[in-house]
C-alpha cells in the first residue's frame, strides 16, 4: 500500500515535454526534444525498453491500492482500458473523503466553529498541493470548478468577452476536445471574432508548423492540448507558448491527459492558463481547476454571481473578492476538493516521472501489440526514437462498428475501453470517421492487461467476422 | 466463456401467412424484406408507405381524399392496438430475459439487425440521426392515412441495428398513442451493453425509443394542425466566421 505525504508539498524537478519535433519557426530557447534515454529510464525500468520484470512493474505494486480493479466484469477479470475517460480512484483518495465527511464536514470560509475551520484548513491545503503539483507560483493562481470544462467556460466568459474583439482570431487545432472548442465558439458569436483551426500534419500529429504560420498579430488566444485524448500525441507547448507569447497572444492549455500522467510545470511551460479535472488524476469527480497568472486573473470579471465570490454586497451593487474567491461563487466542493488533494499526495508519492517513464513503456507496448491485429488503423503518431505517445491509443477495424467492438469486449471479456468520438467531432471528420475505439492507460496497467486486452479483441474481431 | 446454444427466437418467423401474402406490392417493392417484420394484421391490404402524413399538411386544399382518409383514421377505434405493443413488449422482455449469457444476447441482437431492410443511403440523413447515441442512428417515422406509426431506421453499428430492428418490430404500425404510451423504463430488462436502470447517452434502446416518441409526438401535433412548439434552434454554437 502507497503511503500519502500529507501535507508534504512534494516537489518535482523541472521537466519539459516537447515531444513532437518541429522545426521553429520562431527562436526557441531551452527546447531540446524529448527521447528516452537511460537516464530518463533508469529509475523505474533499467531494462527499458523491453518488459519489466513483472513483479516490479509499477502496475503491479500499484494495483492493491485500487479496490475497484479487483473485481470480475461478465465472468472474466475486469480489466479498465478507459482511463482517458476518468481514473480509478485509490484507498487513500476514498480515504480523504470518507474522513471528511465523518469527521470535519462543514462549510468553508463560513463559520469560526472547530468543523469550519478545519474544513477551510484542508480545503486550502488541498489548493497549494495543486499549486505545488504544477509548480504555480502562488496558490492564489489556482481556482477550484467543477471541472476543466467549466474552467474554460470561466476563461472564455470572463477574459474572452473581456479582451476579444471583432475580427480578433482565436487559434485552437481541429484535435481539441468539444470543452475546449464550443466555448470558443460561442465567445466567437458573442464578439464577432474568427476561430481559426490548426489542422493535422501527415503523421496526424497537430501541425506545429502551421500552428506557428497561423500566429498572428490578430491572434488573441492560443487554445491547445497538452496531450490528445484520440491522437496520444503530444504537442511542444513551451515552443507553442514563446511563438503565441511573441506575437501578444495568450495560451489557454487544456492540460486534462497530461497532468495525470506526467510532470507538468506551468512555470516552465509559461502558460497563460491551464486546466485539469480531478477524475482523471486519481480524484474525485466534481472538481477540476484552473492555473491562471496572478495578473490575467486579478484583471477578470467574474464568472458567477453568489455568495464566496464577493467582499461587500449592497442592494445596488457588490464588489467582488479577489482570486480565487472571486470565482468560486457558491459552497465548493470542499469534500472533493480534499480528495483531490490526497490524490495529489498519492500520485507525488509515486513520483510523476516514474509514473510517466512506466506510462512510455507501457505507451509502446500497447502500440506495438495492437499493430499485430489485422485490418487495424490505429490514429496519430506512430512511436519512433523522436516521437513517443500517451499511453493510449485510438483505432478502427475495418468493417466493425468500434461500438460493437467495446460492447463484446466488455460483455464477453471484461475489457472496459471507450467507444464513439470521444468528444472530438471535429478531429473524426478529420480522420474520416464517425466514431473509434480507444483503449487508455494508467499506471495501475500491466503488461498482462494489454496481453488481455489483445486477445480479447482478437476474439472479438473473429465473432464480428463469423456474422459475415 | 464459451458461447451456448442460441435459444428459439420470439419475435419473428411467427406465422403470420396474412403479414406477408397481404401487403401491398407497392411496399413490397420497397422494401421487400420489411413484410417479415409485419405480424400485426391490422396492416392488411393497406399501403402505408405511399401515404404520409404529407396529407395532413394538403389538408382541406388540394386533395379532399386525403382529407377524408385522414379524418377515417382519426376517428378508427384503436380496436386491439394497445394490447398488441403491450403484447410484443412483453415477448420483447421475455426473450431477451431468457438469454441469462451476455453473448447470446449481443448474438440475437445481430440476428435480428439482418432483418432489418438492407441499407438505404436516403436514410441516413442528417435531420434523421438520432442524438446521443455513441453509434450513428437514423430513425424516419411517418403516419399513414389511418393514423398510424410507420418507422424506417438504420445505424453503422450492427448492434444498434439490432435494437432498432426490436424497436421497429414492437411499434411500426401502432397507433401513435401507443407509441407514446411506451416507458423507456419498460426496456430496461432487454438491455445488452449497458446495466439496469441506464438513462444514459449511450443507450440505445432509450435513445431510439425516445426520437420514434418525438417524432411521433410531432407528427400528432402537425396532423391536429398545431403549430409545432419552437425549441432552440440547434445551431446554437456557430462561430461568426471559422476559417482553417
Amino acid at each position: 500500500m502507497m503511503m500519502t505525504m500529507e501535507g508534504v508539498a512534494v516537489k518535482l524537478p523541472s521537466y519539459s515535454f516537447p515531444i513532437i519535433r518541429s522545426p521553429a519557426r520562431c527562436v526557441t530557447r531551452n527546447f531540446r526534444p524529448f527521447s528516452i534515454s537511460a537516464s530518463t529510464l533508469k529509475e523505474g525500468h533499467p531494462a527499458a525498453p523491453s518488459a519489466p520484470p513483472a513483479s516490479l512493474s509499477l502496475g503491479h505494486l500499484t494495483r492493491p491500492d485500487f479496490p475497484i480493479l479487483h473485481q470480475e466484469v461478465n465472468g472474466s477479470r475486469l480489466v479498465y482500458l478507459d482511463n482517458a475517460a476518468t481514473s480509478q480512484k485509490p484507498t487513500a483518495v476514498i480515504g480523504a473523503l470518507q474522513n471528511y465527511y465523518e469527521s470535519y464536514n462543514s462549510n468553508v470560509h463560513r463559520g469560526i466553529h472547530y468543523l469550519s475551520a478545519r474544513a477551510t484548513e484542508e480545503y486550502e491545503l488541498a489548493r497549494k498541493k495543486v499549486s505545488n503539483f504544477i509548480n504555480a507560483s502562488d496558490s492564489r493562481e489556482i481556482v477550484f470548478t467543477r471541472n476543466a470544462t467549466e474552467a474554460i467556460n470561466l476563461v472564455a466568459y470572463t477574459w474572452g468577452l473581456q479582451n476579444i474583439k471583432p475580427d480578433d482570431e482565436i487559434l485552437l487545432t481541429v484535435a481539441e476536445h468539444h470543452s475546449a472548442i464550443v466555448p470558443w465558439q460561442l465567445v466567437a458569436q458573442k464578439t464577432g471574432a474568427v476561430l481559426k483551426f490548426v489542422e493535422l500534419n501527415g503523421d496526424e500529429i497537430p501541425d506545429v508548423d502551421n500552428l506557428k504560420d497561423m500566429l498572428s498579430r490578430k491572434t488573441k488566444l492560443v487554445v491547445v492540448h497538452h496531450v490528445s485524448n484520440v491522437l496520444g500525441s503530444v504537442l511542444p507547448i513551451k515552443d507553442i507558448v514563446l511563438c503565441a507569447h511573441d506575437v501578444g497572444a495568450k495560451v489557454l492549455v487544456d492540460a486534462c491527459q497530461s497532468v495525470p500522467h506526467m510532470v507538468v510545470d506551468v512555470q516552465n511551460l509559461n502558460a497563460d492558463f491551464l486546466v485539469a479535472s480531478s477524475h482523471k488524476m486519481c480524484g474525485p469527480t466534481g472538481v477540476g481547476f484552473l492555473y491562471g497568472k496572478s495578473d490575467l486573473l486579478s484583471a477578470m470579471p467574474p464568472f458567477l454571481g453568489g455568495g464566496e465570490m464577493i467582499s461587500d454586497v449592497f442592494l445596488d451593487h457588490s464588489t467582488y473578492a479577489e482570486p480565487p474567491s472571486r470565482f468560486e461563487a457558491g459552497t465548493p466542493a470542499i469534500g472533493e476538493a480534499i480528495g483531490l488533494g490526497a490524490a495529489i499526495d498519492y500520485l507525488s508519492g509515486l513520483g510523476m516521472q516514474k509514473i510517466h517513464d512506466y506510462e512510455i513503456f507501457l505507451a509502446k507496448y500497447l502500440y506495438d501489440s495492437l499493430s499485430s491485429v489485422p485490418n487495424i488503423h490505429i490514429y496519430g503518431p506512430a512511436p519512433s526514437n523522436h516521437v513517443t505517445r500517451a499511453a493510449l491509443c485510438s483505432f478502427n477495424i475495418d468493417n466493425i462498428h468500434p461500438t460493437d467492438l467495446a460492447t463484446y469486449l466488455d460483455q464477453q471479456h471484461g475489457v472496459a475501453i471507450r467507444s464513439g468520438h470521444h468528444c472530438a467531432q471535429p478531429l473524426h471528420r478529420h480522420l474520416g470517421v464517425s466514431a473509434s475505439a480507444r483503449a487508455s492507460l494508467h499506471f495501475y496497467n500491466t503488461v498482462e492487461d494489454i496481453d488481455d486486452f489483445i486477445q480479447a479483441l482478437n476474439d472479438t474481431v473473429s465473432f464480428f467476422n463469423s456474422f459475415k | 466463456m464459451n458461447s451456448t446454444t442460441i435459444p428459439t427466437t420470439l419475435l419473428y418467423f411467427n406465422p403470420s401467412p396474412a403479414a406477408s401474402t397481404e401487403s401491398s406490392s407497392k411496399r413490397q417493392a420497397h422494401n421487400p424484406r420489411h413484410v417479415q417484420l409485419k405480424l400485426d394484421k391490422r396492416q392488411n391490404g393497406r399501403n402505408f408507405l405511399s401515404k404520409s402524413i404529407k396529407c395532413t399538411q394538403n389538408r382541406g386544399i388540394r386533395n379532399p381524399t386525403a382529407l377524408a382518409s385522414c379524418l377515417e383514421a382519426t376517428e378508427a377505434p384503436p380496436s386491439k392496438a394497445a394490447e398488441l405493443v403491450a403484447d410484443k413488449l412483453k415477448r420483447l422482455v421475455l426473450e431477451f430475459r431468457s438469454l441469462a449469457e451476455p453473448i447470446d444476447r449481443v448474438k440475437r441482437l445481430l440476428h435480428y439487425a439482418a432483418r432489418l431492410p438492407p441499407y438505404n443511403e436516403s436514410t441516413r440523413k442528417p435531420e434523421s440521426r438520432v442524438p446521443g447515441c455513441s453509434t450513428q442512428v437514423w430513425v424516419e417515422a411517418e403516419m399513414d392515412e389511418l393514423g398510424r406509426m410507420r418507422f424506417r431506421a438504420d445505424s453503422d453499428s450492427e448492434i444498434s441495428k439490432g435494437f432498432c430492428s426490436c424497436l421497429i418490430w414492437m411499434l411500426d404500425g401502432a397507433e401513435a398513442a401507443e407509441v407514446l404510451e411506451v416507458k423507456t423504463r419498460d426496456l430496461e430488462d432487454v438491455n445488452v451493453g449497458v446495466y439496469g436502470k441506464v438513462n444514459s447517452r449511450v443507450n440505445t434502446w432509450h435513445n431510439v425509443l425516445l426520437a420514434m416518441q418525438r417524432k411521433t409526438q410531432a407528427l400528432v401535433v402537425e396532423r391536429e394542425g398545431k403549430r409545432p412548439l419552437e425549441a432552440l434552434p440547434s445551431l446554437l454554437a456557430s462561430a461568426n466566421e471559422v476559417s482553417g
